[in-house]
């Protein structure tokens, strides 16, 4: 990995306090109808961590990452990221979608350009650094490729490639592999954190499996069933690369698992 | 050595689908034919007449013209009226997409004109406004419709995940329109394109029997029903099958081979 590669907009240093959220509630409001999807969230990540968001279906794990986004405005509270409140999209944050939202008339390495043409990159060198993603993601042979083309594993590749060339300083996943068959799913998440690895990107990461989160992450936080709040913050502090099949691991597995179990049943009551 | 038919191969479906067709035309002919005898009367000649008639209006034309001049004016009215149709229809439809409000607005105007036949309007352009202008608004009238509505639907039906890729991207405003939504609308825009050109051309024809200028294939039926030369009638309908077919083939292609290259198929 170049050092170019690894840059990012801000100069805050890795392991400071990065990305404040501050009391976030949002209530979505239909004629008369009110319905809080989240009621309050606090949470502190500090730079280059890597937090996911695990939580019962519904809870809002989507709506919290798009308002970091900019994409949706929070009812109450402030996100601020490297002390600047964000209130709308940014080429600091990237994002990477669960069903890729990928533009299907540009090539590969028009997709993954798509940012830094956006941005007034002129055309050399925005050629250059897409290409050089597309390597880093491992598709170098794909880069003139159709999207439709792909398998879904590669599509998602392109969607963390497209988002990686701006050298956002926060990578926002929702639900990334989600779409992905078991196996290309651990062959993504190996290869995700390899690249994270070296980079000193902020990554919030939301995801439905217990076991990708703690196979990935820093801390996961565990939400409670809608009106949404933080039931629960899980420091993960093994070395990467980690073993799924280690006792702590499973262990640390089951644990969550029964949490998020007890948030299941009220759920469904 | 005996052929045997394969369906995997595709030259075997596709000698399979032109026999068909080929049938298919063979039975018309003959059905025409069948009629054309129990009716027994001028006003309704066999195919053979119909060729002959073909034949003569290809190597003589028609009133001084050459048949290949009658159906150059026919084609040059229809070209016109099908641009004009193209320039003003898409931008208006990209925006009416865009914007909720303004589509609410230009909504109800839209709907008093559509019920409104294109052919109805021949005669008020023709007469009201001028004779050679008025046969290409005609047409402009008959693909405006399909191809606005079509453009409209394209861009409201664009995936907003596509829309908040781009914003997370850093598009802006602009950006978001032109290099997201107009493409995602392309497809459908072909969709109206293709429609449009059918209606189109179904109103060249009506038109020029009100035009007393434009010698086209319009005014050719007219004249010659009006001077009973009914095999040559028919030659000019067969004429006017041929082109209609050729038009919407063009159009279909390109419609296809526009989504493919988009990836939108």
């Amino acid at each position: 990995m170049s050092d170019e590669t690894s840059q990012t907009i801000s100069n805050i240093k890795e392991g400071e306090e990065f990305i404040v959220i501050d009391g976030i509630r949002k209530v979505y409001r239909k004629d008369e109808q009110e319905t809080v999807a989240i009621d309050r969230i606090d949470l502190k990540i500090n730079k280059g961590e890597l937090v996911s968001i695990v939580g019962p279906s519904g809870c809002g794990k989507t709506t919290i990452l798009r308002m970091i986004a900019g994409l949706l405005e929070p009812t109450e509270g402030t996100i601020t990221i490297a002390g600047k409140q964000c209130t709308e999209p940014g080429p600091d944050r990237g994002m990477v979608f669960q069903d890729f939202a990928l533009f299907p008339w540009r090539s590969v390495r028009r997709n993954v350009e798509f940012g830094l043409e956006v941005n007034g990159v002129p055309k050399e060198e925005r050629r250059e650094r897409a290409e050089k993603y597309i390597e880093l993601v491992g598709l170098g042979d794909f880069k003139n490729a159709k999207i439709h083309e792909l398998s879904g594993g590669m599509k998602q590749r392109v969607g963390i490639a497209r988002a990686m060339v701006n050298h956002p300083d926060v990578i926002l996943m929702d639900e990334p592999f989600g779409a992905l068959d078991a196996q290309t799913r651990n062959i993504m998440q190996a290869q995700l954190s390899n690249i994270l690895e070296k980079t000193e990107q902020t990554v919030i990461f939301i995801t439905h499996s217990v076991d990708e989160a703690l196979f990935l992450s820093d801390r996961v936080v565990i939400l409670s069933k809608r009106p949404s709040t933080i039931k629960e913050i899980i420091e993960v502090p093994w070395p990467r690369p980690r073993d799924r099949s280690a006792p702590e691991f499973t262990a640390q597995r089951k644990k969550i698992l029964e949490e998020l179990e007890k948030e299941n049943v009220m759920f469904t009551k | 050595m005996m052929f045997k038919y394969d369906e995997n191969n595709k030259y075997h479906r596709f000698g399979k689908t032109c026999m068909i067709i080929f049938l298919s035309l063979i039975m018309f002919v003959e059905i025409w034919w069948l009629l054309s005898i129990a009716a027994n009367t001028n006003v309704f000649p066999t195919p053979a007449e119909t060729f002959d008639a073909f034949i003569e209006f290809f190597e003589n034309g028609y009133s001084h013209q050459s048949a290949w001049s009658i159906i150059w004016s026919s084609l040059s009215l229809f070209i016109e009226g099908f641009l004009l149709a193209l320039v003003i229809a898409v931008p208006l439809g990209l925006f009416l997409g865009y914007s909720k409000m303004l589509n609410t607005f230009v909504t109800p105007m839209i709907e008093v004109l559509r019920p409104i036949a294109p052919i109805a309007w021949a005669p008020v352009f023709i007469y009201g406004i001028n004779y050679s202008v008025g046969p290409i608004l005609v047409v402009f009238i008959g693909i405006f419709f399909p191809l606005l509505t079509n453009v409209i639907f394209g861009v409201k039906k664009i995936d907003q995940n596509l829309i908040d890729a781009s914003r997370t991207l850093g598009a802006s405003k602009t950006q978001q329109f032109t290099k997201v939504m107009v493409p995602s609308a392309v497809p459908y825009l072909m969709n109206g394109v293709k429609v449009g050109l059918g209606v189109g051309w179904m109103c060249i024809v009506a038109a020029e029997m009100y035009s007393p200028v434009s010698i086209g294939v319009g005014y050719c039926l007219q004249s010659m029903c009006q001077n009973s030369l009914w095999p040559s009638v028919f030659a000019i309908l067969v004429v006017i099958a041929i082109l209609g077919i050729m038009t919407t083939s063009v159009a279909e292609y390109s419609q296809k081979a526009i989504a493919k290259r988009m990836g939108m198929e």
